[in-house]
């Protein structure tokens, strides 16, 4: 009888603990976003992507010098963000309108660009591989929480890209925990509704 | 988005660049599994009017039927997600019916054809290039491979105009051809009022509407028009309200909501009219003076002599006629396919009469509006004939489908098979381009630049609103390329695209206006067309022909015991909605079938014949056969049997072939005829021994006392009793209270303890309640909104066998329930609830939910988290109202083939099998205006939020608004005296408040 | 006490009933494995049906809205009742030193345990979407979400579990005298496994006094829960709001009703596996005709229910719950309403008469009409009311599918296959209590002189 007692407290115990570090590890991920401080040395040959961390693009492009090191406000390109629901993802148009002029530094940057001239000469679109994919039954309305964050909040969820060479994910945004926990920190609504539909 | 989804038949590419990052609308509710790559496609060239997440409205022009509704075609990521009426159309006013909405299923039909196809030598379909297609029609049209003949159903417009052209360049002939054009109509007035044209009505104005089997609620010239009309004059408002009477052997729709039902004989409707004159002229002076010459005329037609024809009593045609008189103005409507026997245009004459000596012409019956009309049956009936003799060479078939909808008694098969070379513009192969050797798939409505005139002052303008769907061409285009080929006389038709053509006609009519042609078609294009104010009708008075007026009965071919009645349906129509799942699953609003074709018996001749419902029988005509499951209907008259039109398809699609049975098949062919008579003929019925369960939605049709669908009558209302008062004054009872003291103050302490829970935490504070209110004085239940809202919130269509099984999701659903009709001489009456979710402040379904997938939102919102739904459907049990539906297979797998995927709306979460799912107010929809206030830093609005049903309704039955606004008009709506819940004694607190039906009888 | 103990077993010595129970323990006779291969049979039909269930969904069984609930949570109510006369007799009939139990409170004890595994598979299995029951667990997550404590789908949960702990504890605490009894009887890979299973017993007073507490206590434990599971589980319709479930008397009524079923199943087991093991004079006719007097007592509570069911619906003046009734005994669904009347009500009546408690080949086929009988009236109270409730445009009428019965027959496989395998690797009568009944072997007379 002992026995079954302790064996039926310790399943409790240990669903109790699992739990709980599923938990730990949603807020750990959102703290790494600091610890991101990957090489931001300016010249970075596209061969060297596969070091870097985040999934590779058919093009190398880099937040960290269009966002960072010329502090490209992030709505020139992702243009719907603060109207929209979708952030809007930069037409080759907008890539071009300044690479038709700026054709790069070095030569490891001056292939890139060439790959988005020839795209665009062929009138190909360049399919990026998607990094933050929220899960579809829910709704993340992006220009409400501009609205509220101001324009430079990206990177309480997309984590710094202005040191990011290679853009990789900083934080799991199916992690409902993590978004529950900055509704409650700002006291706005947690009705599930809300995002739920 | 797009690249888990599977691609065949369709230019993925293509769609890729247009949709760019398009929202999850397609999602299975696949969990959180977002390992898979997903992949970003941008835009190649960003189209100022796209921006990703926000909708972007195209005005256009409904083509599903000739009355041409204005459309608002609401876009996403580049792709039309749903079809609603243009708020500035002077017919729908911003609201459409359930076919016009269902026209997006046209543009994404599974069996749209994916280019140019021609027939191989040895019979089998060939994919051409469009060059080569286009040579093959230069070659034989222009080659005089013999003479041209064009059948194009066309409405009147710049194509029309060009087709016309075109054919006469090429010394062809042109047949402009409606399956369901009003010829009788305007026979009739030809003979009466010397006018050869449709007249409109104005409903809103009449105060007593007499309809002799006009189905204008349904299919009769302009039914969303007519139902706003209606609506206006029968709705009850302020102790007034207009009476309908329907005279007919079978209650069809409209039928259901006239006040009173005279089941007339079948093609008796003309001596009715013309008794009712007589009398109007025997009691009354205020006739026009020139009716008092036909007093002879109307001599013979009493009273007493009618009621021996039709079947009703002389005393009630009286009555009718002395009400009709005397409510000024007054309206009588007749036409339409279900009364189009052989004496219809007498039918139409005497009611024109009736009008005149009523003085309603001018008033509520306008002439000179110029509504569309094609050439009439006649036409397409001789050029069958030369069909037949061989003399036509080529033929080209354009929006039309003349081999389904032609009787098979015609023979237009045969003599369309004799004809050499048969071209068909159709883009889904249809029956006539099954049988056709050049098949030339025309862009739909919304893809192509196309106008239509609609009537006088209105022009409707259509554009493209997204990429094509499949690889077809404008028919414009191809008009063009094709004289161009033929070049000499054709060269004249010059413009290189139809857009062009287009463009260069409304410069014209730029020009008659005197205004700046850029200007003027930039301000027709975002209007949606020219609307401009109809001109004065003129004045009219009776012709030499009024003096022909009578009545020389039914004239019915076949020896049968039955007299057979083919209607259309107000899905179907004439049989293009049969490849359209919203309109096949949602259900025919008089009998409640879907997916099924079926016999109408009245109970007493199914007893005489022993045939029950869903028994197979077989109907036998000296013309054809059919054979459909029974379906026992208080509303046909004794000794007829009714069947729908428009199924019965062999070709047009997967959802459309093999469905049913073709009504048409029993008629005989009209050869000879200015129009084809549709109640033409007497059948036998004999039963075959075979079984089919109705697929019907309907479980009990009466509602047992339960107070679901209230009614009062208008003394009653004027009043200003609630409906139970009225039930007690009307039964004569006193109103006892159903809770005893303590009951009501347990109850009143729990609401209050309620009450105060919900003012914890994320309850607290100030929140809008939504909710609605329904008045079923103006709910016709033609069930436009349900195919709103399956448009709205991604709905699947289940299909005939779950159907069978009750399965149906549809979250809104129009309960039709009889009253009476029981005991001989007791009016039949049928009420329409639309049932919905409740949202009940007390809901029942909350509660027992072990993982809180259904809870009650801040904002009084009854919510369904989909994705934390275990699918133990104890809610559902537990509802009332069984509003709640239930995935039992994966439908968001089955219901959406491509290209129909396309259609789903990205704001809606689409449901995986083994969830619970039901009508959410659209919540999509006020989270959109919230979020849309909030960037504007202001409250929200009264009318910011409307939900798709609402915003569908013709009728404007439906007002949807916050409760806790002072000022909203939902608040205002719920407190009419009318006001009630369904079911009020469950104390569930619905946050739905309908307003009780008001019937407009005559105390006998 | 010795007399009683003399009716029950006539002339039996303790090393006697040891051989007779080990004896069972034996080598299986040909119709034990056949109705083995059976019970394993039947149990993959439902397991393919199961793996159907989850590949296709639900809609396979033949669901007909509004009838959301029908053979799979009728099966589960059902076996949930079945548990429960296990409990009774081991339980509350030990705590009331009613001696007769003995000889057959281990069978319907382990009946107890397994029912119980069965029912507990339904929740799993009726629901649309099987992966993520665990969601109706509380476990703490990272989305801070926590089941609804209010929905007595929830209480059903833990009723089911707290009632799956005690009775298998109970059972196994139960177990151990008499698997040592049988370790001491047998040799080869058995006696490995009972000298596990016997937790080191030698039978020592003071390993007596502990076993004897520790027995005491869980029964205790254990009979609160024959009246509490039941009444959860009839929560499930009475806390809602559906005509012909929204009933005050419930509880008590599916009490009765689980005790009703439990001993016709006990009866259903006990009298081939009496035949089958032979123990003839271990379990004996003064058992039956006990046991007897036991289902005499709860049918007739079952007809005082349905009884007072048709007369509250009739003298509350509602007119939903009216109908409801009124089309349970003349609606659609008449046949199943009768065959639940007649069955429960009316057959159960027969047993006022001692012959037919005495006479097996009665009280078996009794015991069939109870088994169906209980069944259709789960049957009847879930899919009756809930195809004409408040709404008459959505009512409908269920069409079980092939999906329905195969889950059913797995059901039964699974429990036979369980049931018959204890029969022949446990003690199926318990040594010690029968022992503790014979009075002490004397001295035979005239053994001197």
């Amino acid at each position: 009888m002992r026995k079954l007692a302790l064996l039926a407290g310790g399943t409790a115990l240990l669903l109790a603990g699992v739990g709980w570090a599923v938990r730990d590890a949603s807020s750990a991920v959102q703290t790494s976003a600091a610890g991101c401080d990957s090489l931001t040395a300016p010249t970075l040959a596209a061969g060297d992507t596969a070091r870097l961390r985040g999934p590779r693009q058919p093009i190398f492009f880099r937040h960290d010098i269009h966002a960072g090191q010329y502090k490209i406000q992030c709505q020139y390109c992702h243009y719907s963000v603060a109207v929209a629901t979708e952030p809007g993802i930069p037409s080759m148009q907008t890539c071009m309108g300044c690479h038709l002029v700026i054709g790069g530094a070095d030569s490891a940057s001056k292939a890139e660009i060439r790959k988005l001239r020839e795209a665009s000469a062929q009138q190909q679109p360049i399919e990026w591989v998607r990094i933050h994919y929220l899960a579809r039954h829910a709704h993340f309305p992006h220009m409400v929480h501009i609205k509220a964050l101001g324009p430079t909040a990206c990177a309480t969820c997309h984590g710094d890209v202005t040191r990011m060479p290679q853009v990789f994910k900083v934080n799991n945004v199916n992690n409902m925990g993590w978004c529950i926990d900055c509704h409650l920190e700002r006291t706005v609504s947690r009705d599930c509704s809300v995002c739920h539909y | 988005m797009a690249d888990d989804t599977p691609s065949n038949g369709i230019n993925r590419r293509k769609f890729l660049t247009v949709l760019g990052v398009a929202g999850g609308g397609t999602a299975a509710l696949s969990g959180c599994s977002t390992d898979r790559v997903q992949k970003l496609v941008p835009y190649l060239v960003q189209s100022e009017d796209q921006v990703p997440g926000i909708p972007t409205v195209y005005a256009s022009t409904c083509t599903e039927c000739a009355a041409g509704c204005g459309l608002h075609v609401r876009t996403r990521e580049g792709r039309a997600i749903k079809l609603e009426g243009n708020p500035a159309h002077p017919i729908n006013a911003g609201t459409l019916c359930a076919r016009g909405q269902a026209g997006l299923q046209g543009l994404y039909n599974p069996g749209r054809l994916s280019g140019p196809m021609a027939r191989g030598a040895d019979g089998s379909w060939q994919e051409l290039t469009w060059e080569d297609a286009i040579a093959r029609l230069a070659e034989r049209v222009g080659g005089g491979a013999g003479r041209l003949a064009v059948i194009s159903g066309a409405g009147e417009g710049t194509f029309a105009d060009l087709l016309a052209e075109w054919t006469a360049a090429l010394g062809g002939r042109l047949v402009r051809y409606e399956p369901f054009d009003h010829e009788p109509l305007r026979a009739a007035n030809r003979q009466v009022f010397g006018l050869d044209q449709l007249p409109s009505h104005d409903f809103a104005r009449a105060r007593h509407i007499v309809s002799f089997g006009a189905d204008f609620l349904e299919t009769w010239l302009a039914p969303v028009e007519q139902q706003r009309g209606f609506a206006a004059a029968h709705g009850y408002r302020d102790g007034e309200m207009a009476k309908h009477v329907y005279v007919g052997p079978r209650m069809s729709l409209t039928g259901m909501n006239a006040d009173e039902w005279h089941a007339s004989a079948p093609g008796t409707e003309a001596v009715v009219a013309l008794a009712m004159a007589h009398v109007i002229l025997a009691e009354r002076s205020g006739a026009p003076s020139d009716a008092n010459a036909l007093r002879g005329v109307l001599a013979p037609y009493t009273p007493e002599m009618a009621a021996g024809e039709c079947g009703l009593s002389a005393d009630a045609i009286r009555l009718l006629a002395r009400e009709f008189a005397s409510a000024r103005p007054s309206l009588a409507v007749t036409g339409g396919v279900a009364m189009q026997h052989r004496g219809a245009v007498e039918a139409c004459a005497a009611v024109n009469i009736l009008n005149y000596v009523a003085g309603n012409v001018g008033e509520t019956v306008r002439f000179g509006s110029r509504l569309p009309a094609a050439d009439g049956y006649g036409a397409l009936d001789g050029l069958i004939a030369t069909m037949a003799a061989g003399e036509v060479g080529v033929v080209l078939v354009h929006e039309a489908n003349p081999l389904y909808a032609v009787p098979k008694a015609r023979g237009l098969a045969d003599a369309f098979a004799k004809v050499p070379f048969k071209v068909s513009t159709a883009s889904v192969l249809d029956e006539t381009a099954a049988a056709c050797d050049l098949v030339l798939p025309n862009h739909h409505a919304l893809e192509r630049w196309d106008d239509r005139r609609i009537r006088a002052g209105v022009v409707g303008l259509m554009q493209p609103v997204m990429e094509p769907v499949m690889g077809s061409m404008p028919t414009g285009d191809v008009l063009l390329k094709t004289a161009q080929k033929i070049g000499g006389v054709m060269a004249r038709f010059a413009a290189p695209t139809f857009e062009a053509h287009l463009k260069a006609a409304w410069a014209e009519l730029a020009r008659q206006r005197s205004a700046s042609a850029p200007v003027f078609w930039m301000e027709a294009l975002q209007r949606g067309g020219l609307y401009e104010a109809p001109p004065a009708p003129p004045g009219v008075r009776l012709a030499a022909g009024a003096e022909r007026v009578g009545y020389t009965g039914p004239d019915l071919d076949g020896e049968g015991a039955l007299v057979f009645l083919a209607y259309p349906t107000s899905m179907l129509f004439d049989g293009r909605g049969a490849n359209r799942p919203w309109l096949l699953e949602n259900p025919d609003p008089v009998t409640k079938i879907t997916w099924q074709s079926w016999v109408e018996l009245h109970p007493d001749t199914a007893k005489d014949l022993d045939v029950r419902e869903g028994e197979i029988v077989r109907l036998v005509s000296p013309h054809g056969t059919l054979e459909a499951p029974a379906y026992l209907y208080a509303g046909v008259r004794t000794g007829v049997v009714a069947a729908p039109l428009g199924y019965g398809h062999t070709e047009y699609g997967q959802y459309a072939k093999g469905r049913g049975a073709n009504a048409l098949d029993l008629l005989d062919g009209g050869a000879g005829r200015a129009f084809l008579p549709y109640l033409s003929t007497r059948v036998r019925l004999e039963r075959t021994r075979g079984y089919q369960k109705v697929a019907k939605t309907e479980g009990n049709p009466r509602q047992l006392g339960r107070h679901i669908a209230e009614a009062m009558s208008l003394p009653l209302a004027r009043q200003g009793l609630d409906p139970r008062q009225a039930h007690y004054a009307e039964t004569g009872g006193t109103p006892h209270e159903i809770n005893t003291e303590r009951e009501l103050e347990a109850i009143a302490g729990f609401a209050a303890a309620q009450q105060a829970a919900t003012k914890l935490g994320n309850y607290a504070g100030e929140h809008p309640r939504w909710g609605m209110v329904i008045d079923l004085a103006r709910c016709t239940g033609c069930s436009s909104c349900v195919t709103a809202c399956y448009a709205e919130n991604n709905i699947p269509t289940v299909g005939e066998d779950e159907v069978l099984r009750g399965r149906e999701m549809s979250w809104l659903r129009i309960e039709r329930y009889f009253e009476g009709g029981e005991e001989p001489g007791e009016p039949l009456e049928a009420r329409f609830v639309p049932m919905l979710c409740q949202h009940c402040g007390n809901a029942p379904c909350e509660p027992v939910c072990p993982v809180y997938a259904a809870y009650h939102t801040p904002d009084g919102l009854n919510a369904q988290v989909y994705n934390r739904c275990v699918g133990t459907r104890y809610c559902s049990n537990n509802c009332p109202y069984k509003v709640r539906y239930f995935n039992w297979h994966a439908y968001n797998k089955t219901a959406f083939p491509e290209p129909l995927h396309l259609q789903l709306n990205p704001d809606v979460t689409v449901r995986a099998r083994g969830v619970m799912e039901k009508c959410t107010f659209c919540v999509q929809r006020i989270r959109g205006a919230q979020h849309q206030a909030r960037l504007e830093d202001r409250p929200l609005a009264d009318g910011d939020v409307v939900t798709a049903c609402a915003q569908a309704c013709p009728s404007g039955a439906i007002v949807f608004g916050d409760l806790n606004d002072p000022a909203s008009r939902a608040r205002a709506a719920a407190a009419d005296h009318r006001g009630y819940h369904a079911l009020e004694d469950l104390n569930v607190r619905p946050v739905i408040t309908y307003l009780a039906k008001v019937q407009h009888r005559t105390e006998a | 006490m010795a007399t009683m103990a003399h009716e029950q077993h006539p002339a039996l010595t303790h090393g006697e009933v040891t051989r007779d129970v080990v004896a069972t323990l034996g080598p299986p006779s040909r119709g034990y494995v056949l109705m083995l291969g059976g019970a394993v049979a039947l149990f993959l039909v439902g397991v393919i049906t199961f793996v159907a269930l989850l590949k296709e969904g639900l809609g396979l069984a033949g669901y007909q809205p509004p009838v959301m609930w029908s053979v799979y949570i009728t099966t589960f109510v059902f076996w949930v009742g079945i548990g429960h006369a296990g409990t009774l007799i081991s339980a509350i009939l030990f705590l009331f030193r009613s001696p007769w139990r003995t000889a057959v409170y281990r069978a319907t004890e382990a009946m107890t345990v397994f029912a119980i595994m069965t029912a507990g598979l339904f929740p799993i299995i009726h629901i649309g979407r099987q992966w993520v029951f665990y969601w109706l667990l509380p476990y703490p997550n990272q989305r801070y979400l926590w089941p609804n404590f209010k929905s007595p789908l929830l209480w059903d949960v833990f009723a089911i579990g707290t009632y799956l702990t005690v009775s298998t504890t109970f059972l196994v605490v139960g177990l151990v005298p008499d698997i040592a009894a049988v370790r001491d009887k047998v040799s080869g890979w058995r006696k490995k496994l009972y000298a596990a299973c016997s937790l080191g017993w030698t039978g020592s007073d003071t390993q007596w006094r502990h076993y004897t507490r520790a027995y005491l206590y869980l029964a205790a434990l254990a009979t609160p829960l024959v009246l509490s599971v039941h009444s959860v589980v009839s929560w499930d319709f009475a806390m809602s709001i559906i005509p012909g479930w929204h009933g005050t008397i419930f509880a008590p009524y599916f009490v009765a009703g689980a005790i009703y079923s439990g001993i016709g199943m006990v009866f259903t087991l006990l009298i081939p596996l009496r035949k089958l093991l032979k123990l003839e004079h271990l379990i004996t006719e003064y058992h039956f005709d006990n046991l007897g007097k036991l289902t005499l007592l709860t049918g007739s509570i079952l007809f005082y229910a349905y009884a007072m069911e048709y007369f509250v619906a009739w003298y509350s003046g509602n007119t939903y719950e009216q109908t409801t009734f009124y089309l349970r005994a003349f609606g659609p669904m008449w046949w199943a309403g009768w065959t639940m009347i007649i069955c429960n009500a009316f057959v159960s009546q027969l047993l006022w008469f001692r012959k037919i408690r005495t006479n097996l080949t009665a009280l078996f086929i009794i015991s069939i009409f109870i088994n169906i009988g209980m069944w259709f009236e789960r049957y009847v109270i879930i899919v009756s009311s809930l195809s004409n409730d408040f709404t008459p445009y959505a009512w409908d009428q269920l069409n079980p599918t092939w999906a329905d019965w195969g889950i059913l027959a797995g059901s039964f496989g699974w429990f036979a296959m369980y049931f018959l395998l204890f029969a022949k690797t446990f003690p199926v009568v318990a040594i010690q209590e029968i022992k503790e009944m014979i009075p002490m072997p004397r001295k035979r007379k005239g053994a001197h002189g």
